[in-house]
C-alpha cells in the first residue's frame, strides 16, 4: 500500500506542477484515464471482405490499444497481420513479392534511424535513374514500424517501377514531437544525397505516407518549400493525421471504430506530445498551416475511420490555399484499408488511384 | 494532508482498473517464452528446406541464442515464483502455418520478413522489462538479453 500511495502522490505532484505533461518517456508509462463513455452512434457496417479482415486481427488475439502502455501495444496483432491470415486462408502466399528487392540503411546514429529501400528486382543495376517514392509509415507515432507497413511500399515499387524508400524514425513515448518530423525532414534530406546511388533520380521524387505517416509526407513538403530543398513533385497521404479538433464529424461518428477509434487519437497524443500545446503544432495541425505553394497532392480516406475528417479538411484548406488536391474517401473501409488490395477489393480501388495519380506526377 | 486525500483515491484507481500497468513478472516469463518458442519452431521450419548458407547460419544462431535465453528465465522465474510455461501467443502460431505452407525461396524471404518483425516484438519485451520490471533476478535477463536482440537486429538488417 505504501508503494501506491507514493505513486500516487507522485502522480498529484507531477500533474498539479507541469499542468498539462503528458506521459513519462517510457515505455512503461500508464495509459491516459479513460474519457467518459459518450453516448455515439455505431459506426458505419465495414464491407464483408474488410470485415474478414478485422475479424482475423480479433481472432490473433489484438487488445484495446487505448487501455495498454506502448510496450503492450506494440505487441498486438496489426490489421496487416489479420490480412495475412486471410490471404493464408485462402492459400495465397504470405511470403514478400520477390519482384522487389530490399535493403535496410541507415541514416542516422540512432539504432530506429534507418530506411528500408525497395527497389524493382528486374532493374538492379540496369537502366534509365528510376523515380523515387519517400515513404512513411503509420501507427501514431507510438505503434507500428516498417515490417507492419510493408505491403504499401512494396507495392508502389513494382507497380510504379520505382524506388521505394520507407523511413523508420524514433517513436514515441521515448523520443517526443519534434522526433518524428526531424527524422522525416533528414531522411528526404539523405534520399536526395544518396538515391542516384541506388538508380534513382534524386530529381523525380514523390512523398508518401500512412496515418501519422500521411502527416510526415505532407509536414516534410512544407518542410522542402520553406528551407529550399528539391520540391516533391507529388504527395500522396493516406488517411493522414491532419486536424487536431477533436469534435470532426467523422470523430463522432466513427468513435467506436476498428482498428483505429477517437480514444486511441487521444492515447497516441498523450505519448507523442511533449504538452497539448504540441497538438497545436502546424507540423500536427496541418489545417493551420501555411498550405501555399504545395506539390500536387492526393488524399485517400476510408470511410469508417475517425480521421476520415482531417483528410477531407486538409484537402479543403489545401484547396482554399491555391494547391491541387484530389481527394477520395472510399465507402466500406476502414483505418488501414490501404495496402489491402489482395484481399479486400475497396483497397485494391484506391491503390489503383493512387498508383495513377504518382505514375502521371513521376513517369512524364 | 490535503495532498494524501488526492493521492488515494488516485492509488485505487491506479491498482484497481484493469488499463495495463509495467508488465508483471508472469507477463514478461510468458511474453519472453512465447518469443523464444517462435523462434526456435520457426528457425528449424526453414532449416528443413533453405538453400542459403547465410540463413542457415542466422537460423542456427537462433536456435542456440533462444535455447540460452529460456534457460536464463526459467532459472531466474524461480525466484519470482513464476512457472514458465513456454506457449505461442496466437499470432506466432499463424507466422509458424504461415511459414510452413511457403517452400523454397519463398519460405527463406517469409522467414526473414517474420523475424525483422519478431525480433522488434522481442526487444520490445526485454527492454520493458529491463526498465519497468519487478524481480531483481529476471531484471538481470531482459537486460542482459537486449543487446542480443539488437545484435540479431542489426545482422537482419544486412538480410
Amino acid at each position: 500500500m505504501t508503494n501506491r500511495l507514493f505513486l500516487g502522490l507522485a502522480l498529484l505532484v507531477g500533474t498539479s506542477t507541469v499542468a498539462s505533461a503528458q506521459s513519462t518517456m517510457s515505455p512503461n508509462a500508464p495509459p491516459p484515464p479513460p474519457a467518459p463513455v459518450m453516448a455515439t452512434t455505431p459506426p458505419a457496417k465495414a464491407a464483408a471482405d474488410m470485415q474478414a479482415v478485422l475479424d482475423a486481427q480479433a481472432a490473433l488475439g489484438a487488445k484495446p490499444i487505448e487501455t495498454l502502455t506502448p510496450a503492450k501495444a506494440r505487441l498486438q496483432p496489426s490489421p496487416a497481420d489479420g490480412a495475412k491470415m486471410v490471404m493464408r486462408q485462402k492459400g495465397m502466399s504470405t511470403a514478400p513479392d520477390p519482384a522487389v528487392t530490399t535493403k535496410d540503411v541507415a541514416y542516422g546514429a540512432d539504432p530506429m534511424q534507418f530506411a528500408r529501400v525497395y527497389t524493382p528486382a528486374a532493374t538492379v543495376g540496369a537502366g534509365a535513374p528510376l523515380p523515387v517514392v519517400v515513404y512513411y509509415h503509420g501507427g501514431g507515432w507510438v505503434i507500428a514500424d516498417v515490417n507492419t507497413y510493408d505491403a504499401t511500399p512494396r507495392l508502389l515499387s513494382k507497380q510504379l517501377n520505382a524506388i521505394v524508400v520507407s523511413v523508420e524514425y524514433r517513436h514515441a513515448p521515448e523520443a517526443k514531437f519534434p522526433a518524428q518530423h526531424d527524422d522525416a525532414v533528414a531522411a528526404y534530406r539523405w534520399v536526395l544525397a544518396n538515391a542516384a546511388s541506388w538508380g534513382g533520380n534524386p530529381a523525380k521524387v514523390a512523398l508518401a505516407g500512412e496515418s501519422a505517416g500521411g502527416n510526415l509526407a505532407v509536414a516534410t513538403a512544407i518542410y522542402a518549400r520553406d528551407n529550399g530543398l528539391t520540391a516533391p513533385l507529388h504527395i500522396l497521404a493516406v488517411y493522414p493525421i491532419a486536424n487536431s479538433a477533436m469534435q470532426l464529424p467523422s470523430k463522432m461518428d466513427s468513435a467506436n471504430a476498428k482498428p483505429l477509434n477517437t480514444p486511441m487519437l487521444k492515447w497516441f497524443g498523450n505519448y507523442y506530445s511533449r504538452t497539448e500545446a504540441d497538438q497545436q503544432d502546424p507540423r500536427i495541425n496541418l489545417v493551420a498551416a501555411n498550405l501555399a505553394k504545395l506539390p500536387p497532392t492526393t488524399i485517400i480516406n476510408a470511410e469508417i475511420d475517425p480521421l476520415r475528417s482531417d483528410g477531407e479538411t486538409l484537402a479543403a484548406a489545401m484547396k482554399k490555399a491555391g494547391d491541387t488536391v484530389d481527394q477520395k474517401t472510399f465507402p466500406g473501409v476502414t483505418h488501414e484499408f490501404f495496402g489491402l488490395g489482395k484481399v479486400v477489393r475497396g483497397a485494391y480501388d484506391a491503390e489503383l488511384y493512387a498508383v495513377a495519380k504518382l505514375k502521371k506526377a513521376l513517369l512524364n | 494532508m490535503k495532498l494524501f486525500a488526492y493521492a488515494i483515491p488516485l492509488a485505487i484507481v491506479m491498482s484497481g482498473s484493469a488499463y495495463a500497468q509495467a508488465m508483471t513478472s508472469a507477463e514478461y516469463v510468458a511474453a519472453a517464452g512465447a518469443g523464444d518458442t517462435y523462434e526456435i519452431q520457426s528457425s528449424q521450419t526453414v532449416l528443413q528446406t533453405t538453400q542459403d548458407p547465410k540463413i542457415r547460419s542466422f537460423a542456427q544462431m537462433m536456435i542456440q541464442d533462444h535455447t540460452k535465453s529460456t534457460a536464463k528465465i526459467k532459472m531466474a522465474a524461480l525466484t519470482a515464483k513464476v512457472k514458465p510455461k513456454p506457449m505461442l501467443m496466437p499470432a506466432q502460431a499463424e507466422m509458424l502455418t504461415q511459414l510452413k505452407a511457403e517452400t523454397g525461396t519463398a519460405r527463406d524471404q517469409a522467414y526473414i520478413a517474420q523475424q525483422k518483425q519478431a525480433h522488434q516484438q522481442a526487444l520490445t519485451i526485454h527492454q520493458s522489462y529491463a526498465e519497468g520490471g519487478k524481480n531483481v533476478a529476471l531484471k538481470m535477463v531482459a537486460t542482459n538479453t537486449v543487446p542480443v536482440v539488437q545484435h540479431h537486429i542489426e545482422m537482419l538488417k544486412t538480410m
